[in-house]
């Protein structure tokens, strides 16, 4: 007898490690494909079904999601370049030549972690953009768009910080014109710049306090916002979405404020409950407790006609999403190699020297004024940026890319995407040796 | 809880706006333990300050007045500083950028720096560019034991020579 349940068990381990790790079989019913939802971890940071407007691919398309799978392709490549890197002005740039020659697959690495950085600093950009032309900051998104901005700029310092470490020319002069430009702040700056750099000038307390910023401080913060930010857009109602996008859900001669203002709570009756609200037979909603949620934006009203299952709609567009920024990457990786230049020559800057590109708009204006250019203007568009939801209350034009009511709003943000793309064009293609003007042809 | 509520209506004669022992001893314990959260956050500020660095010390010695004979016009890269001699006027002037901090390189007309295109005439004035302001001069004097030492702590106006 205890032979034959020692043997049962055994023949059974497979599947009762399985359900023990997943607590359900891939599902096949509706039921099933909500519970899938809501009991596994990294799923239920989903809602169980969303709104269809929602993975329409051309509404967001996915410039989030790239980002954050950037972000996931720079931890793990980030790490791995850990295991070699030396944040030494001694051993910093020998080490680059190891990966390059005597590690496996060092430069494709360090191919990936650079143009991921590269790409996740667009992705970010191009977000905001999606973001900003459908107008989905407005209310009750204004803080979500907040916690966006501060990404992008922790996006930019990641990789400002990033790239000292190299230590080859490039590195070494960059940062002493950005560490310079922070100087010009008023009153504070000298302090930041002190701080920043540990020292007078960029030496080794600086590629020091660069690494720990760029490899524990910024990750650990930025992964903390984004979890915040993701949470926000379930809290705040998903994604932005028009207002017909939810009226066909609603029943006619039923309008939002007819729900009820206190929640009208049953005793939560396992999952099968969720089943028998989607029934669109029943009358009057009654609902377990998944979680309380105030305002207008419970997703009880709007389930039965237009919103589908995140599992396999959702999830699936989201692996897609990540197939395809990872095939990006690893294309890139092969195609072109992270520059690397001579080493650091203290007593030599490189002619012209130039900082990476997404910062070229900022040196082609700090050469008309350090303080105006570096400090005075990019901390008014950013405080301008920050306040956007808050000074633009209108309602209308909500989850439309360009719509018509949203003319001004976009008119402005536009001009001031191109003349920052602009300004990056003129400082990469027509600045040449002493930040002479020159012709690209 | 109760008792809160029952040490409250035991005062009968306590209105909202008098502050209770209670409410002064919750107003001063708040402050005192908030006050020191904070106090901390700055210490911490404090921490990565450092007391002392690792880089160049601000007074070197640069060599003998001899080794820089009249006409010289050196740049020495490690100080960042330019030598210039000319009779028995000696003068060190910096080379760091005032704009952005880069290394300006000698031309034929003074100074020029090869980041964001600001010029200096051989004096170290702004002749173009974005520089907010002249390279500094930094102060020359004569070491006991017969070595030129710069100090590039102490500016000096420009045009104020060592006579060597």
């Amino acid at each position: 007898m205890a032979k034959k349940s020692y043997f049962s068990a055994l023949t059974e381990l497979p599947a009762n490690l399985w359900h023990s790790i997943f607590r359900n079989p891939l599902p096949s019913s509706d039921l099933g494909r909500s519970q899938t939802s809501f009991t596994n971890f990294f799923l239920h940071i989903h809602p169980v079904k969303v709104n269809k407007h929602t993975i329409k691919p051309w509404f967001t398309m996915g410039l989030g999601l790239i980002t954050f799978f950037l972000f996931v392709i720079l931890i793990v490549t980030g790490v791995l370049l850990m295991f070699y890197y030396v944040p030494s002005t001694e051993q910093a740039y020998n080490r680059m030549l190891d990966l390059r020659s005597s590690v496996a697959f060092g430069t494709f690495l360090r191919n990936m972690h650079r143009w991921a950085a590269h790409g996740m600093v667009a992705a970010v950009f191009l977000h905001m953009c999606r973001v900003f032309f459908t107008g989905s900051y407005k209310k009750p998104r204004e803080f979500n768009w907040v916690l966006g901005i501060v990404l992008f700029l922790l996006t930019l310092f990641s990789s400002f910080t990033g790239y000292l470490l190299p230590w080859d020319q490039l590195a070494f002069w960059a940062i002493t014109v950005g560490a310079a430009i922070a100087g010009y702040a008023p009153l504070v700056g000298k302090e930041i710049q002190f701080l920043l750099l540990g020292d007078t000038s960029v030496g080794q307390e600086a590629l020091l306090r660069f690494y720990v910023l760029h490899i524990a401080v910024l990750p650990l913060v930025m992964t903390m916002l984004i979890a915040v930010h993701f949470w926000r857009i379930r809290k705040d109602g998903g994604l932005s979405r028009p207002e017909e996008a939810d009226a066909a859900s609603q029943p006619p001669g039923e309008s939002l404020e007819a729900w009820p203002t206190e929640l009208d709570v049953a005793p939560a009756q396992s999952a099968v409950a969720v089943q028998t609200v989607a029934a669109p037979a029943i009358e009057k909603k009654r609902y377990g407790i998944q979680g309380l949620v105030r305002g207008p934006f419970t997703k009880v009203g709007n389930v039965p006609e237009n919103s589908v299952f995140s599992w396999p709609n959702l999830f699936m567009a989201e692996l897609f999403v990540f197939v395809l920024t990872l095939a990006g990457v690893l294309v890139m990786s092969l195609l072109f190699n992270a520059p690397l230049e001579e080493p650091v020559n203290i007593a030599h800057p490189p002619n012209p020297a130039k900082a990476p590109w997404y910062f070229l708009g900022l040196q082609e204006m700090v050469s008309y004024s350090a303080f105006w250019g570096g400090v005075g203007i990019p901390t008014l568009e950013v405080l301008i940026l920050l306040l956007v939801p808050y000074l633009d209350r209108g309602t209308k034009g909500v989850g439309k890319w360009f719509a018509k009511e949203r003319l001004l709003a976009n008119t402005l943000f536009l001009t001031f995407v191109i003349v920052n793309i602009g300004l990056i064009i003129i400082g990469t293609f027509f600045r040449g040796p002493n930040w002479a003007f020159v012709s690209p042809w | 809880m109760a008792v809160a509520k029952k040490a409250h209506t035991s005062e009968p004669e306590q209105t909202e706006g008098q502050i209770t022992r209670r409410r002064m001893l919750n107003w001063l314990s708040s402050v005192g333990l908030f006050g020191s959260a904070i106090v901390s956050v700055f210490s911490n500020l404090v921490f990565i300050k450092p007391r002392a660095t690792y880089g160049q010390p601000n007074r070197f010695s640069i060599g003998k007045p001899e080794d820089f004979p009249s006409g010289t016009r050196i740049t020495l890269s490690e100080q960042n500083i330019c030598v210039v001699r000319e009779g028995e006027k000696l003068c060190a002037i910096s080379t760091v950028c005032t704009h952005l901090g880069c290394i300006v390189s000698t031309s034929e007309t003074g100074f020029a720096c090869p980041c964001h295109g600001s010029r200096y005439d051989q004096d170290g004035n702004v002749t173009g560019g974005p520089a907010p302001k002249a390279l500094p001069w930094y102060k020359v004097t004569l070491a006991p034991n017969g070595e030129l030492e710069v100090d590039k702590g102490e500016e000096v106006a420009a045009g104020t020579y060592f006579n060597a």
